[in-house]
């Protein structure tokens, strides 16, 4: 069931939350709602629940216009960031309440019941209360709460975030695979890139109620709308420096660095460039390198993190190979790989050197 | 050295700041009740105190034989069960719609516990001005807009005179009950009520099966505190009905206040009394019960 | 097709429900004022009206100079002699003795043991405060006649002092549980930090403690000053004499006569509240904080 935002807008009494989303999510895809907070992600998710008002705009589940509906008349199913299980119902009850509620015949309830915990291994658990169980357990419950229901779609609200990292790995995965086996569209909200980048068959990536970017995680990743999109994906984060272009290259710190030979058609503005730490390269060639000092290495295990800072104070960070033997407060010299720089407009933060490649 | 000085002195303020409670505890609370349960086994006249001898359970045997003894404790408790029921419906009820409002919600909550500060005597007499039959305000009204013909004798009879007290007492407590349950709604999490919804819950179900069994310890506490006051209250009745007319509004307080003040009969009284303090007792005990389950989960 | 938000229809809902509450909360009072700023032609008038024509202070007037109005005491009256309305300020003036006679000793008591019992340690401190409670919880007609023959053969009846003391007995429980119950969330480092700059007990308790348990000082002072304010029972047992009466028994006396003056009664019910009105709005904030703090109690 494909679901479609139409210039959906959100205001809060004067505050103006959400401006003019238009988004679609393609049927049985995974869709990750991304931003940082405050950015209207969960508000969005929420609207599309039915949870809260649309002030101005439409939504539509496969075409069925579904803004004036409340939650119950939608056939989704949502899991909470703190997975809101009914505190006083053993796990069984826990399950099968959406069904109960529209009346399903006894027999229908119990075995859709048992059939759901045994998917999610829980079929354990299912005469205990949600006190008794830990994190995990609690989130499985969750979630089987939702596939109980079959729904058409499956609204997640940060799910993970109450996790610690390693069972945050785990479920990773296991929400991946659950997606799948439910076969229903679903749209997942967090603020984790990570999660977002291995999860998601696409992603929305959104900042002060506007939509940046929709894409694949490739296309996200390889080719930022903007500044913020760039910036925010990836980690360590992008590098950026000032330059103006001149001809194919670019000019930054008095030194001429290669950029594709496309880039010739913005010859004279001046840009913010954008390199990821992982397309920094270590040279000993000097000319058509940035010289700098190393001011800190980190070691991750398999890879270095060097800081560099560069004349005029700017500071870039470089990922390398561990075997490499750089020290503090040496001096070295930065060539960036050509095909990965990026471009910016400098006042509207668009990226511009993408435009002219695709 | 210095420590064993600290020590020393420490003890001697410790000693010397609960004593004044102690004291007080001992005179005016320990003794009054241990007095109260003596006198219940002596025979005591007022007006030739020195001439009260020991009777044994002789003032037990004169109460429980004594018919309006048991009147009184059956209106006791019709009065605390009614009185309850009401202050814990409509409470339940008005925190419930109040739940959601924003808008000066401090200053309302303030308005709420004004019943409580109003001295009972104020309100029985302001309740006796406007429930007067001929010229009270609300009989006026009401015949005024054709709810009734005659005018009602609100304290009167005898079904009235206990309708009144209740709504008396209903007026002045139910705001308890209100910021009570108001307090514990306000910490239910929201996202149970959208899951709920999602679920397909409507408005009544959803008070169902997620607010009310939020509010379950609440509302144990509050019934039972509720009820255990309100079985023992003098001044709402006694000010309002003077525990009539006749007898028919009188509670097992003002049976003892009877006794010892109009018969004399300070030990039946103090019998009474004795009673009363079983029946807290027991009542006591079953809420430690009940409530001691809760926590064992 | 469901509705979806009403959320107009739920709005109109609230605010009725709020003018509702609000109405039959503060209707007696209302009227009350009303009642009592009614010239006696206007009291009986059919229809009853809220806002008085002509205004007149003549009921309060009456109270607070203690001019006698037409009223005559009914001699077949347990109390005969001059109109009550004459004692009202003699009334109010010991009402305002005893409640505050009462609270000072209850809390100062009270503050004192409870930082005994959450600072030192020795048997029974952590069951002293339940029994307390306890004794907060029998009701208040069982204490009434053993400390009426306490009084008696102190010869304290009939005085102020039998009221301050006897009101001690069902002030002190609560002013108990309270203060223990603040005193114990007041964290002991503030006090060592004094002990180790070099204060005595005495000294860390008057100008740490005291200050911080503040809150819970008004808290319980209220609460007592409401308790003894408004008491009836003791007042009308331990007090023989129409001087020494206080206000919830005094008034109660306008009662007993065949004729009743509606304005004058009105108008003392006003005057009666007033003092806790004004007490509770200046500090209604602490008075909900200290609820939170001890039990529920009604």
């Amino acid at each position: 069931m494909e679901v479609k935002l139409d210039r959906i807008n959100k205001k809060f009494g004067a505050v103006h939350v959400l401006k003019d989303i238009d988004l679609v999510f393609p049927s049985r895809k995974f869709v990750t709602l991304l931003g940082p907070s405050g950015c209207g992600k969960t508000t969005l998710l929420r609207m599309i629940a039915g949870l809260e008002e649309v002030t101005q705009g439409a939504i539509r589940f496969g075409g069925r216009d579904v803004t004036k509906l409340a939650p119950r008349d939608r056939n989704i199913a949502m899991v909470f960031q703190s997975y809101a299980l009914y505190p006083q119902m053993t796990v069984r009850k826990n399950l099968g309440y959406g069904l109960r509620v529209r009346k399903t015949p006894k027999i229908e309830i119990d075995s859709a019941v048992e059939r759901v915990a045994k998917i999610l291994e829980i079929d354990h658990l299912l005469d205990r209360k949600p006190g008794q169980l830990s994190g995990g357990q609690r989130q499985r419950v969750a979630l089987g709460r939702a596939m109980v229901r079959k729904p058409d779609i499956f609204l997640m609200d940060e799910p993970l975030s109450n996790l610690d990292a390693k069972l945050r790995v785990t479920m990773r995965g296991e929400l991946r695979k659950f997606h799948l086996d439910l076969n229903a569209t679903t749209i997942y909200v967090t603020h984790d890139q990570l999660e977002a980048m291995t999860m998601s068959d696409y992603i929305a990536v959104m900042h002060q109620g506007v939509l940046q970017q929709f894409g694949t995680p490739e296309q996200i990743y390889n080719k930022p709308a903007n500044i913020f999109v760039a910036s925010f994906i990836g980690s360590p984060p992008m590098n950026f420096l000032t330059g103006a272009v001149d001809g194919t290259n670019i000019i930054v710190n008095g030194v001429a660095l290669n950029l594709p030979s496309h880039a010739a058609a913005l010859s004279g503005r001046e840009l913010q460039l954008g390199i990821r730490p992982q397309d920094l390269v270590l040279t000993d060639q000097k000319s058509g390198s940035l010289p700098g000092t190393v001011s800190l290495v980190e070691l991750l295990g398999s890879e270095k993190l060097i800081e560099v800072e560069l004349e005029g104070g700017n500071h870039l960070t470089v990922q390398v190979n561990a075997d490499h033997n750089t020290r503090l407060r040496e001096t070295v010299h930065l060539k960036l790989k050509p095909d990965r720089a990026h471009l910016f407009d400098r006042e509207s933060g668009e990226a511009v050197l993408r435009q002219i490649a695709a | 050295m210095f420590r064993r000085n600290l020590f020393s002195s420490d003890r001697v303020v410790g000693i010397v700041f609960i004593a004044p409670f102690l004291i007080m505890a001992a005179i005016f609370m320990v003794y009054p009740i241990a007095e109260a349960t003596r006198l219940a086994f002596v025979s005591y006249n007022p007006l030739r105190p020195d001439a009260s001898f020991y009777v044994g359970l002789a003032n037990f045997q004169y109460v429980f034989a004594d018919p309006l003894f048991w009147q009184s404790m059956w209106q006791a408790v019709v009065w605390t069960f009614l009185s309850t029921l009401f202050q814990t419906v409509f409470g339940v009820g008005i925190a419930l719609l109040l739940h959601r409002t924003i808008f000066g919600i401090a200053f309302f909550r303030g308005l709420l516990l004004f019943p409580y500060i109003v001295p009972t005597v104020v309100i029985a007499l302001i309740w006796r001005w406007i429930f007067n039959p001929e010229i009270g305000v609300v009989n006026y009204s009401l015949q005024a807009m054709g709810i009734i013909d005659a005018p009602i004798y609100w304290l009167s009879t005898p079904t009235m005179a206990m309708a009144s007290t209740i709504m008396l007492n209903v007026w002045k407590y139910t705001p308890f009950v209100v910021i009570c349950v108001l307090a514990r709604l306000q910490t239910v999490p929201i996202e149970l009520y959208d899951a709920a919804k999602v679920d397909g819950a409507g408005a009544v179900r959803r008070f169902f099966d997620v607010t009310l069994p939020q509010l379950r310890e609440v509302l144990i506490v509050v019934i039972v505190f509720r009820t255990i006051w309100t079985f023992n209250k003098f001044e709402e009745i006694y000010l309002l009905t003077k525990g009539g007319p006749g007898t028919s509004t009188f509670n097992l307080a003002i049976y003892s206040f009877e006794q010892s003040m109009a018969n004399l009969k300070l030990g039946a009284g103090a019998a009474t009394g004795v009673v009363m303090m079983v029946m807290l007792l027991v009542g006591s005990i079953i809420y430690l019960r009940i409530a001691g389950f809760e926590r064992e989960e | 097709m469901n509705r979806f938000f009403p959320s107009s229809a739920r709005k109109a809902l609230l605010y009725l429900t709020l003018a509702l509450v609000t109405f039959f909360v503060c209707f007696p009072l209302v009227w009350a004022l009303s009642t009592s700023l009614k010239p006696k032609s206007e009291i009986f008038a059919t229809p009853p009206i809220l806002i008085p024509r002509t205004m007149t202070l003549e009921n309060y007037e009456a109270l607070l100079t203690g001019r006698q109005q037409y009223y005559q005491a009914d001699p077949k009256a347990a109390v005969s002699g001059p109109s009550p309305a004459a004692f009202f300020t003699r009334w109010f003036m010991n009402s305002m003795i005893v409640t505050i006679g009462s609270t000072l000793i209850s809390i100062v008591v009270s503050t004192l043991a409870a930082y005994s019992l959450t600072r030192f340690r020795y048997w029974g401190r952590s069951s002293i405060p339940y029994f307390s409670l306890l004794g907060y919880m029998v009701p208040s007609i069982i204490f009434v006649f053993p400390l009426f023959l306490m009084m008696v053969r102190l010869e304290l009846t009939d005085s102020l002092w039998s009221l301050i003391l006897g009101y001690v007995c069902i002030t002190l429980p609560f002013c108990m549980w309270l203060m223990w119950a603040f005193m114990r969330s007041i964290p002991l480092e503030i006090e060592e930090a004094a002990l180790i700059d070099g204060a005595s007990r005495y000294q860390a308790f008057a100008n740490v403690v005291l200050p911080t348990a503040l809150p819970g000082i008004i808290a319980a002072s209220i609460f007592s000053m409401i308790v003894s304010w408004n008491d009836y029972l003791f007042g009308r047992v331990f007090m023989n004499s129409l001087d020494n009466f206080t206000l919830t028994v005094g008034v109660m006396l306008f009662f007993e006569g065949t004729h009743v003056d509606w304005g004058l009664l009105m108008a003392a019910s006003v005057l009666m509240t007033l003092p806790m009105a004004i007490l509770f709005m200046m500090l209604q904030r602490h008075l909900v904080a200290g609820f939170g703090a001890g039990a529920v109690k009604g």
